[in-house]
């Protein structure tokens, strides 16, 4: 009895940890690193719509797409490779319309600690003939 | 000590197996059915249903066996007249039992002319016209000599309410049709000006790919490229691109993928460009005409760069 009580004392104080969350339950960690390290753009056949790859400016935190001729940006789908830890707001749910090329779409990259946040652009050129 | 010698024996004693019986089949005419096609019951294709029956040799053989549907099957139903077995080179080989099957209004009969006592026959239904959008039921049915009679129930099948057109050719510069289901070029167009619903064309424009392109007659002039549109063709089709939709249906490939009625009625097509460009082979396109009464799939089965033509196959719904 005396070594159930035992073991369950180590139990309780291994568990006691602090691990804190943010609002969306995801791990809050030590990590500063604030950056998109991959873009990608997809039509509504899931099929990349980009001619090469995206060109991404960490420095002035821009995404510069260039897309087939024809792509219809009305339904794209954006995908985002975060540095490790990191979350985007808005979180892409869906189809996303990126048709007012004057007014470019933002996202913004929150760190690990969720102390470093990173407004990126997504410039999309179309090709031309 | 003494608890463990228990529970061993126990164990022991627990998995002693029964001995094993031979079943003792039933000395009754008996049936079984199956249904082995896959997918939506298209109009015009078959449902086909594997019926077997059995009695014991003393029992006597079969005499007849029978099929009713709960609508009549359009030409080309039959009740198989051949038992099949698989020979070693893996070829099915038939055996006739009886006279090819005759259809009466809703039935379809095999009578046997063979002494049988075990057969199973394929049923092929083809499905009318008239069943669309109705349920379908089956009772197969067999006597034996000795006058006993089984029979099986099979069903409800629903039956869609979609179209289903295969292989249809299209040229530069042709126009579909999907009120029609057919490819009309510009000479026929004059008298269809209001079921134009889409332009096919091919075209090779240094810098930008647009090869083989789905475009409605009313779509910005730039994805109409030295397109002839005869007057008054302006409809507004509304196309979304599609990839790795290979109906089995319309592709005949391996996959087991089935559009189904379902599909068109959930589509969500209300943001849909009017034009898709850079289709390939095995590429797809849904489809909404401009009066929002049809919906439909168009499939690429084959895209010829050189000769600047396809072949298309296409499952439509109507909406209204």
């Amino acid at each position: 009895m005396k070594k159930l009580l035992f073991l369950l004392a180590i139990t309780f104080i291994s568990c006691s940890k602090d691990h804190p969350v943010d609002e969306d339950g995801l791990l809050i960690t030590s990590r500063a690193e604030c950056y998109v390290s991959n873009f990608e753009l997809l039509g509504v056949d899931f099929q990349t719509v980009r001619t090469k790859n995206a060109v991404i400016d960490t420095t002035a935190c821009t995404i510069d797409v260039t897309v087939f001729y024809g792509t219809d940006l009305k339904n794209l789908y954006p995908q985002f490779s975060l540095v490790t830890d990191a979350k985007l707001d808005p979180k892409i749910t869906g189809k996303v319309d990126f048709s007012d090329l004057a007014n470019p779409k933002s996202y913004t990259v929150i760190s690990g600690n969720r102390k470093v946040r990173k407004t990126y652009k997504v410039l999309i050129t179309v090709q031309s003939k | 000590m003494r608890n463990i010698i228990i529970a061993l024996l126990l164990l022991v004693a627990a998995c002693k197996d029964k001995d094993y019986t031979v079943p003792v089949p039933k000395d009754a005419l008996q049936n079984d059915c199956i249904k082995r096609t896959l997918g939506p019951n298209l109009a015009g294709l078959n449902i086909e249903f594997a019926y077997a029956m059995a009695l014991p040799l003393t029992k006597g053989k079969i005499i007849s066996a029978q099929v009713e549907a709960s609508i009549a099957g359009a030409t080309g139903t039959y009740l198989e007249n051949k038992s099949y077995y698989t020979n070693g080179s893996g070829v099915d080989v038939g055996i006739q039992i009886g006279d090819p099957s005759v259809n009466e209004n809703n039935f379809t009969k095999v009578n046997f002319t063979k002494d049988t006592n075990a057969v199973t026959l394929r049923y092929y239904y083809v499905i009318p016209k008239e069943a669309q959008g109705k349920s379908v039921t089956f009772t197969f049915s067999a006597k034996s000599s000795d006058g006993e009679a089984v029979s099986y129930k099979m069903g409800p099948y629903v039956i869609s309410k979609m179209d289903m057109v295969l292989d249809l050719p299209v040229k530069d510069g042709d126009f579909i049709s999907i009120a029609d289901m057919a490819v009309y070029n510009l000479t026929d167009t004059a008298t269809k000006t209001d079921k134009l619903d889409l332009v096919y064309l091919f075209r090779s424009i240094p810098n930008i790919s647009f090869g083989h392109a789905l475009v409605s007659p009313g779509a910005e002039r730039e994805y109409l490229p030295d397109v002839t549109l005869p007057a008054g063709a302006n409809k507004i089709t509304k196309i979304s691109k599609v990839w790795n939709l290979r109906d089995f249906h319309l592709a005949r490939l391996q996959y087991g993928i089935y559009i189904d009625d379902l599909d068109f009625e959930q589509l969500k097509m209300s943001d849909a460009p009017d034009y898709a460009i850079n289709l390939k082979s095995e590429a797809g396109a849904w489809i909404e005409t401009a009066d929002g009464k049809y919906r439909a799939y168009i499939y690429i089965n084959k895209a010829d760069d050189a000769k600047k033509s396809a072949v298309i196959s296409m499952k439509r719904y109507m909406l209204k």
